[in-house]
């Protein structure tokens, strides 16, 4: 129920099964291998040398990617199908260790696919650059499409100069105009005008200076067509569109080759993660440090895996030789979680915020309580805690997931089921749907109940805080710490808080009194200078507006609680209105019944789950929890695409 | 007659601007979200479902105030049939009610958008981190929450 033991672990082998020892812990998935910190002073190993293999790692890297490439293109123009829940969790394929070992003979065939996809790739590159080319010539053409004038006679010749071009429309009158004075004879037809561009024909005399002039002064822009363009505008796009429809077929043709590939995906996929499991086994011999004639590796482990370890290597190879110590002063062993199966998926919550460092108490029992409770009050519905918990077990059992996907579904079928009885105490079954009677009380009846109720909670949460801070205090030997940091803290807030009551508010004065006297004598004990010590002791009285802004902030549970509760009777009004009017009536009444529900159900989920976190890591951990530790990563067989089968141990 | 419905009136204004405002706050702050969604998405389509967590966030303020508006409906009987003859005093009261998750609604949802886009910016980096980039987001809501509190707390304090 805490934070695991951890043993550093020193692993020495032969050189020769090195590859081996390297196999058999990626398949155990048990040790956290580290790079060799300390130099050995060891009798006769004065020699040690780290082995490092970059040319070879440098191939296996560049080979991923060369997969990695063929899979994109693949996936461009052939998007894996997902379900929309798959988004979430990632979907892979199951093989047997068996039929993934085969894969290693890929390699050629795999080669050859790759040399493909290139070719392709290739393809559909010079196909898009052709097709925008021929775009962009069709639509600079469009606009002189009524033109009666074969393209070949653009240009200068001996007497004339022929140019179809386009300038800005606002100027058209003020060009025409001043061609008609200074140059009379030139022939100038507007072909077509939009709001901004006029697009002209002109004639004109071979170089005839005022013209030449005209044309600068207004921006002229010549229409540029390659000279393989001879008829006229309407007839070269006729052979543009041709073209560009040519160019489409063979991107068809092309894409129908990389159909073709489609059935070598899952192949593809599986040697990538066979490469890519080669990739990490090589990378992480870069750890070790090797003699002529044996390996030494070292690294971490759960204390309790260590026997099962030793068995394996010791099945594996002869050489192995496995020791284990404890972490010495100043070294941080990283940190794996252990908790009960109730308790395990609140993992998720902690690890989330930070994985708790190796030297304090796990607080994921200290919040399971608290968050069951909390998500219960905020969904607060029994309908939708059925409903939740159903969802996740099925999703559960659909998709199976592993790691925190796995803990947080767990979370919500859990938080289901808090949801459920917190529902059958307020008497919410989707919202006002089921009429049952509440078990204590409907706090749309009496928010004012349930708001202290909320707080009372918030009060006992924060408390737990504190007591978790103490204890740690006490077993960190300050037993003093404990008594000045939190007690009389204690002695102040419970004083306060009785003072609202009439019956017991003398006691609660005195205990107010004492607290608060204790605090500002005791605060200010890091100061050196006796002043400061009196101020910083007054000064932290002030962090009593941060206690009560925590209490405060637990009025969410009411507000979302009710959030979710008023939001279900809304949609049973609006079912209602409608239910009423005939068949059509009563079908609509079931597409809001079940949409409105279903909706109301993520949101509400969501805002449970999101302030329900937030009450954990802002208020409760800010009263004890450090976090910073570095979670335990075991060298394991991490894979993209494939799942492995258990393998028979 | 006319004096005696403008009681009415103001409620259902009050109703109207709570639904209203903290929606369009909302719609707001999740289209912001989204657009930077987009963006990450475009570049790694398997951040959809973490991105779309995101986006949900600054959802919640627009539901907010359909809740009050809702619960305004109801108390003074425009859902439900008996409509109340509310005094003017009584209309005011249901106004101010209103206001708390109107106006904090707006515009909280709009920071709380800004803040949840800047998420999307931080999983676009750094995936494992989604846990903290909502928290980032729900620091904003906590300020919704409690107007929408205060708004509960005022409708139900209004006798009619």
């Amino acid at each position: 129920m805490a934070i695991v033991e951890m043993k550093k672990i020193y692993l020495f082998a032969h050189r020769a099964e090195k590859e081996k020892m390297v196999r058999a812990l990626q398949s155990l998935g048990l040790v956290e291998i580290r790079q060799v910190e300390e130099k050995p002073t060891w009798k006769g190993c004065g020699d040690l040398r780290s082995i490092q293999e970059p040319e070879a790692l440098h191939r296996l890297e560049s080979r991923l990617n060369e997969i990695k490439y063929s899979l994109d293109l693949l996936a461009r123009h052939f998007p894996l199908k997902k379900g929309f829940l798959e988004q979430f969790a990632g979907s892979k394929m199951t093989l047997t260790p068996e039929e993934f070992s085969t894969f290693g003979a890929e390699g050629e065939q795999v080669d050859k696919i790759y040399q493909a996809c290139r070719r392709l790739d290739e393809g559909f590159t010079a196909l898009g650059n052709e097709e925008n080319r021929v775009e962009n010539l069709l639509s600079d053409l469009a606009p002189y499409r009524d033109l009666n004038l074969p393209l070949k006679e653009l240009g200068v010749s001996e007497r004339v100069s022929v140019r179809l071009g386009s300038l800005p429309a606002a100027s058209l009158a003020q060009f025409k105009d001043l061609l008609a004075r200074e140059a009379p004879e030139t022939h100038v037809q507007v072909v077509s005008q939009d709001k901004e561009v006029a697009h002209i024909f002109l004639i004109y005399l071979r170089d005839c200076p005022p013209v030449e002039a005209a044309l600068k002064e207004h921006n002229w822009t010549d229409l540029q067509v390659p000279a393989h363009l001879t008829a006229s505008p309407a007839q070269c796009m006729a052979q543009l569109e041709e073209k560009l429809a040519r160019e489409r077929e063979k991107g068809q043709g092309l894409l129908a080759q990389v159909e073709k590939l489609l059935p070598q995906r899952p192949r593809l996929m599986a040697y990538y993660d066979y490469l890519a499991l080669k990739r990490d086994r090589l990378a992480v011999t870069d750890n070790f440090l090797s003699t002529d004639q044996a390996v030494l590796m070292t690294g971490w482990a759960r204390a309790a895996d260590i026997p099962q370890i030793e068995e394996h290597l010791a099945q594996v190879g002869e050489t192995a030789t496995l020791l284990a110590r404890d972490p010495v002063e100043g070294e941080i062993p990283p940190v794996a979680l252990k908790n009960g199966p109730l308790v395990e998926p609140f993992e998720a919550v902690t690890n989330l915020y930070s994985t708790p460092s190796p030297k304090e108490i796990d607080p994921t029992a200290a919040l399971a309580p608290f968050f069951f409770v909390f998500f219960g009050i905020t969904l607060g519905d029994a309908g939708y805690g059925i409903l939740l918990t159903l969802l996740s077990l099925l999703l559960l059992k659909l998709m199976q997931p592993k790691g925190m996907g796995e803990q947080l579904i767990k979370l919500l079928a859990l938080g289901g089921g808090a949801a459920l009885c917190f529902g059958i105490l307020t008497g919410s079954w989707f919202g006002d749907m089921i009429n049952l009677p509440p078990l204590w009380f409907n706090p749309l009846d009496d928010p004012m109940k349930m708001l202290i109720f909320s707080m009372a909670l918030g009060v006992i949460h924060l408390f737990a805080g504190m007591a978790i801070q103490a204890y740690r205090s006490i077993a960190a030997g300050k037993p003093w710490d404990a008594v000045f940091d939190q007690g009389f803290w204690y002695l102040l807030l419970i004083g306060l808080m009785l003072l609202a009551l009439p019956a017991v508010a003398g006691l609660g004065k005195v205990l107010a009194i004492a607290g608060a006297v204790g605090l500002v004598l005791t605060q200010g004990r890091g100061q050196k200078n006796m002043v400061m010590k009196f101020f910083s002791g007054l000064l932290s009285l002030y962090d009593l507006t941060g206690y009560l802004s925590d209490v405060l902030s637990y009025s969410r549970l009411l507000a979302l609680g009710l959030a979710s509760g008023v939001i279900a009777v809304a949609i049973n009004t609006m079912g209602r209105l409608v239910g009423s009017a005939g068949v059509v009536g009563f079908v609509l009444m079931l597409i809001i019944l079940i949409g409105g529900h279903f909706f109301n159900l993520i949101i509400g989920t969501l805002g449970a789950y999101v302030h329900t976190s937030r009450l954990q890591y802002i208020e409760y951990f800010g009263k004890f929890f450090e976090g910073g530790g570095k979670a335990f990563t075991p060298f394991k067989i991490n894979t993209q695409y494939v799942d492995l089968e258990e393998r028979e141990a | 007659m006319f004096e005696s419905m403008t009681g009415i009136v103001l409620a259902l204004l009050g109703a109207a601007l709570a639904v209203g405002l903290a929606g369009i706050g909302s719609a707001i702050g999740v289209g912001l979200v989204g657009q930077s969604a987009s963006g990450v998405v475009s570049e790694d389509p398997d951040k959809f479902g973490q991105t779309l967590l995101l986006q949900a966030l600054p959802g919640t303020q627009g539901i907010y105030g359909l809740l009050t508006g809702f619960l305004i409906m109801q108390r003074t009987g425009v859902v439900g049939g008996n409509l109340l003859n509310l005094t003017m005093e009584q209309g005011w009261a249901v106004f101010m009610a209103a206001m708390p998750v109107a106006i904090v609604g707006l515009l909280s949802a709009i920071a709380q958008g800004r803040a949840a886009a800047a998420g999307v910016g931080l999983i676009a980096k750094r995936p494992e981190e989604l846990g903290k980039a909502i928290i980032f987001a729900v620091m904003v809501e906590t300020y919704a929450v409690l107007a929408l509190l205060a708004s509960i707390l005022l409708l139900f304090g209004i006798t009619f």
